[in-house]
Parts: C-alpha cells; sequence; structure tokens
C-alpha cells in the first residue's frame, strides 16, 4: 500500500465495527474463540473490565498487562427492557451482570439466545459476538453478549 | 474539621413543576428566585455569590453558563457565579457548595438556584452518559434500577406491590402539592398494570421529565438574627461518591449509607429524629432503598416499611410529603433544590394540606448519576427548626 493511502479510512458500507476498541478480538481468525480482554495490575494482580489505563490501587505505570477473560459466567442480576433505547437497541431486549469467579470480575452484559425473562440470577451463560445495531454510516456494531451454556 | 460557622435558609421558593413548553430556563429561574427574595426580604444586592445547579442544559438547550444567565435577570451580577453539574445531584451539590462558602465565613449570604428543562418528546429516556460502555451496550436508567429491584426481590423478598405502593402513596401525596406536576392519584392496581419499561418497573413506576426551577437563599447565624425570625438551620450538609467497587452488593447503595452516616454525626442526630424527610424516588424501588441508606428501617425491611404506611403523611415517619419525583416531577437540576425547599416549608409550618405537623428535623437525600452500577453523587442534608 503507498504510505499515503494508509491512513484514508476505509468507506465501504456494510463494513462491522466493535462497540468499542479492545473489549475482544474483531474479526476472530480462524479456530479463534470469542473472548473478552481486559487486563490485570501485575503489581497488586487486581483484574479490569474494560482495560483501565492506570490501577488505581497501585497507581504505577506499566504494570497493566492485558488478559483473556474466562468465558463462562454466572448472571448476578437481570432484568428485561421493553423500549427501546437511546443507543438504537430494539426492544424487548435483556441485560444485567455476569459474574466471572475466575477473574474476580462483575460485566455488565446484555443477554442473547433464549427468552429474555430466563436470564435468572444463577444462571451459566458464555461469552457471544453480536450485532447491536448500525452506526451513523451504516455499520454493523459488534458488541459483546452472553447466551445460555449449552448442553 | 475546623470550626465552622452556623448557615441558614432565610428565603426559599420553586415554581410549579411539570410542562412549561413556553418558557425559557432563565424565566423558570427568575420566577424562583424572584420568590426566595420576597420570602427572604433581602434585596438581590446582598447577594454575595450565587450557585446554580443545572444538569442538562447543554444537551438540550444547547445553553451553557445558566447560572449567570438565570442571576442577571434578577439583578445579580459581578459577584463570584458558580455552575454546577452534577446529574440529579446538581441542585443539592450547588448547595452544598453555596453552604461551604457561608460555613466557612467566605461569604455572609449566598443564592442558590436549581433549574432545569427536561420534557422531551414522550417515551424520550435521558442517556445514562454516551461514554460509558454499557450505555453503548443499550443501558437505560430504568433497565439499571430494575436490576437493583430484582436482586431486592430475590435477596429480601421485596414484592412488586411494596414497590407500586411507593408510587401511589407519593401521588397521595403529589395531590395535596400545588407546586406537583401530578395531582392524580392512582390505584395500586393501575400502578402495576401500567406498560412495562424494565421488568420490574412498570410506566407509573419511573418519575417523568420536567420543567421547573427553585431556590434558595442562605446566610450567618449573625445576618439571620436581623431578620424574619423563620430562619432554618443547615445541622449538615454532606456530598459523597460512588467507589465503583466492582463486585459489591447492589441491593444498597454503600455511598448513600456512608453520607448519611456523615451527616448524622454532624448534625449529633440520628434518623429516630427525623419528623419528615424528602428522598430521590426516580424509580419506586430507590425510595425503598433509601428508607434502608437513611436508616430508616434495617437493610432489606424497606418493602415492609412501605407495606406498614409508616412514610404516608400521618406514618412515623412521613417520606416524600411533596409527592417525591413520582408525583412532584422531576427537573434533574432543580430537585436537590426542591427537596430543600419543601423541608423548610415543612419546618415553618406553611406546606399546607400536606403539613407534617410539628416538624422540628427534616432530611433530604439526592442521588446523581450512575457509573460501573454504582451512584456518581450522593447529598444529605439535614435541617432543624431551632
Amino acid at each position: 500500500m503507498p504510505e499515503s493511502a494508509k491512513n484514508i479510512p476505509s468507506t465501504k458500507i456494510g463494513s462491522a465495527v466493535p462497540v468499542q476498541e479492545g473489549l475482544f478480538n474483531y474479526p476472530l481468525r480462524d479456530g479463534e474463540r470469542p473472548a473478552l480482554k481486559g487486563n490485570r495490575c501485575s503489581h497488586c494482580g487486581k483484574n479490569f473490565f474494560p482495560k483501565r489505563a492506570v490501577c488505581p490501587e497501585c497507581f504505577i505505570s506499566g504494570h497493566m498487562e492485558e488478559i483473556e477473560l474466562e468465558r463462562q459466567g454466572v448472571v448476578y442480576a437481570s432484568t428485561v427492557v421493553r423500549v427501546s433505547s437511546p443507543a438504537g437497541i430494539k426492544a424487548p431486549y435483556a441485560y444485567g451482570y455476569v459474574d466471572l469467579p475466575a477473574n474476580q470480575l462483575r460485566v455488565f452484559a446484555l443477554f442473547t439466545g433464549a427468552d429474555p425473562g430466563s436470564f435468572v440470577p444463577g444462571r451459566k451463560v458464555e461469552v457471544v459476538l453480536e450485532p447491536i445495531g448500525a452506526d451513523t454510516e451504516g455499520n454493523a456494531v459488534i458488541g459483546y453478549k452472553f447466551r445460555p451454556v449449552s448442553g | 474539621m475546623t470550626k465552622m460557622r452556623d448557615v441558614y435558609i432565610i428565603g426559599a421558593g420553586m415554581t410549579q413543576f411539570g410542562k412549561h413548553l413556553e418558557r425559557s430556563l432563565r424565566d423558570l429561574g427568575r420566577e424562583a428566585c424572584l420568590l426566595a427574595f420576597r420570602d427572604a426580604g433581602i434585596a438581590p444586592k446582598e447577594v454575595e455569590a450565587g450557585y446554580c445547579g443545572n444538569a442538562l442544559a447543554p444537551a438540550i438547550q444547547g445553553e451553557t453558563g445558566v447560572g449567570q444567565n438565570v442571576f442577571w435577570e434578577v439583578g445579580i451580577s459581578g459577584i463570584p457565579i458558580v455552575n454546577v453539574e452534577n446529574a440529579c445531584a446538581s441542585g443539592s451539590t450547588a448547595l452544598r457548595e453555596g453552604w461551604m462558602a457561608v460555613a466557612g465565613g467566605f461569604y455572609n449570604v449566598v443564592m442558590i438556584t436549581g433549574v432545569e428543562k427536561a420534557v422531551m418528546p414522550k417515551g424520550t429516556m435521558l442517556n445514562v452518559g454516551a461514554g460509558e460502555l454499557a450505555t453503548k451496550l443499550g443501558e437505560v436508567f430504568p433497565g439499571y434500577f430494575a436490576t437493583i429491584a430484582q436482586k431486592h426481590m430475590e435477596r429480601f423478598g421485596t414484592t412488586r406491590e411494596q414497590m407500586a405502593q411507593v408510587s401511589v402513596k407519593n401521588h397521595i401525596h403529589g395531590a395535596l402539592n400545588p407546586y406537583a406536576q401530578f395531582q392524580k392519584k392512582f390505584t395500586l392496581e393501575e400502578v402495576l398494570k401500567s406498560p412495562m419499561i424494565a421488568d420490574p418497573l412498570t410506566l407509573f413506576s419511573c418519575c417523568p421529565n420536567s420543567d421547573g426551577a427553585a431556590a434558595l437563599i442562605l446566610c450567618s447565624k449573625e445576618k439571620a438574627r436581623k431578620l424574619n425570625g423563620r430562619a432554618i438551620r443547615i445541622a449538615a450538609s454532606v456530598l459523597a461518591t460512588g467507589t465503583y467497587e466492582n463486585q459489591r452488593d447492589i441491593t444498597n447503595w454503600e455511598v448513600e449509607i456512608r453520607a448519611a452516616q456523615q451527616a448524622y454525626k454532624m448534625a449529633s442526630l440520628g434518623p429516630e429524629d427525623l419528623d419528615v424527610v424528602e428522598v430521590h424516588d426516580a424509580f419506586t424501588i430507590c425510595e425503598i432503598l433509601h428508607y434502608e441508606g437513611l436508616g430508616l428501617c434495617p437493610l432489606g425491611e424497606g418493602g415492609r416499611l412501605i407495606e406498614e404506611r409508616a412514610t404516608e403523611l400521618g406514618g412515623s415517619i412521613p417520606v416524600n410529603p411533596s409527592g417525591g419525583l413520582l408525583s412532584k416531577g422531576h427537573p434533574v437540576g432543580a430537585s436537590g433544590v426542591a427537596q430543600v425547599v419543601e423541608i423548610v416549608w415543612h419546618l415553618r409550618g406553611q406546606a399546607g394540606e400536606r403539613q407534617v405537623e410539628g416538624a422540628k428535623v427534616g432530611l433530604a437525600d439526592m442521588m446523581g448519576g450512575n457509573k460501573e452500577g454504582d451512584t456518581r453523587a450522593c447529598t444529605v442534608h439535614i435541617l432543624v427548626k431551632e
């Protein structure tokens, strides 16, 4: 690619963009399973999602390292929203919090793949990457959601 | 903490809350400020600093510097003016800024106002914060409070009926308040059967978007002595921010418990001393959590407290006699100031049909904004009639 073309953004209609950079790898490589990416302070061991630039406990630079969060978790709390969100998510949709015990983290999450009212506390769920809407340029916006663990 | 001066409220006023489609922010603010001046019996030239709470004007009206605009309308210029944004706690945070300035000896007379025009097309919900990941993923205010409600139901057995009773009660109160947006009572059935917004919160479990303004004038003890003799002392003023602890128990707000304890300590009073309380009932479940956070009942027993009718007018501890946000309305930046206006009226015996008889101690509790599943700002003010 000529040097002058490198900074020109793609204007192709209908491509897909992640809802926020750094949350997960997208697009996935062949054989790669979807997973959330957080980070960890190697000084105190505390985990963060989304990633933080500086550990608020230690406040020293150069100690944050990326970690891949466990793919399965447990619903902590949930609700079903019956009105469409200003962010463009169509109602009804379910969301809540998922606990990831091995990472000692709780993450905000949309739910998918089952009756919206079925994501009761304690239900085992796993992460997937799915479109959650479209941006103003017509790109699909890719977010993460949790669905029931199969089998 | 070094010794602080006592601070008194000598003027209070507010507009009716509701839809004021034809009126501007400065028009609403002017009405509230002029009422406060008339109440205090002082002139604008005596005010040494002004503090204005507003949350949404930059987003909705594209207007900034609302404080300078409103105070200019009532002849206040040349002095320090501070604009305060702290979400729903913008007005109450402005009050705390003014309180600190008088308590600290910087000024003898300051004015506080809170003003908002938040009425939007039917069904519009406030944005939780465009920069937050949760917002981008679809979080909405009713949904946040619905997850808390679900957890409270799971953990403590709180029922849909108990939550709906908060709305029934506050609309009964609001029907007695000429300043309230809604002067209409609802049955339990009507609240439960209104359209579902975010399970378990129905439409009548959510406060409306509103327009309105409120104002207060504060002064030092020396100045209060020379005035009308109806001064109400601010016995405590506290502002706290959430810790955003990732795996916290969401069935209570640690920030509120902490702020309330600080306020009780500052006032040398406890929850048992309160006669009247105003809380941030943006959604029915909020009021139940506030009962618990303020220590009106033990953790987990807020549902029982509303069911026992303890918090109705005539009950052991009336909460939201104004009708609360649910019935009085919620012009975001004005609400925290209006709560304190309501408490002042009760302590002076000026609250009309909704008067809590003989009230001597009142508390106003406001929470603003959410971040990381926690609360950005919580204010607690305790007022005492001497």
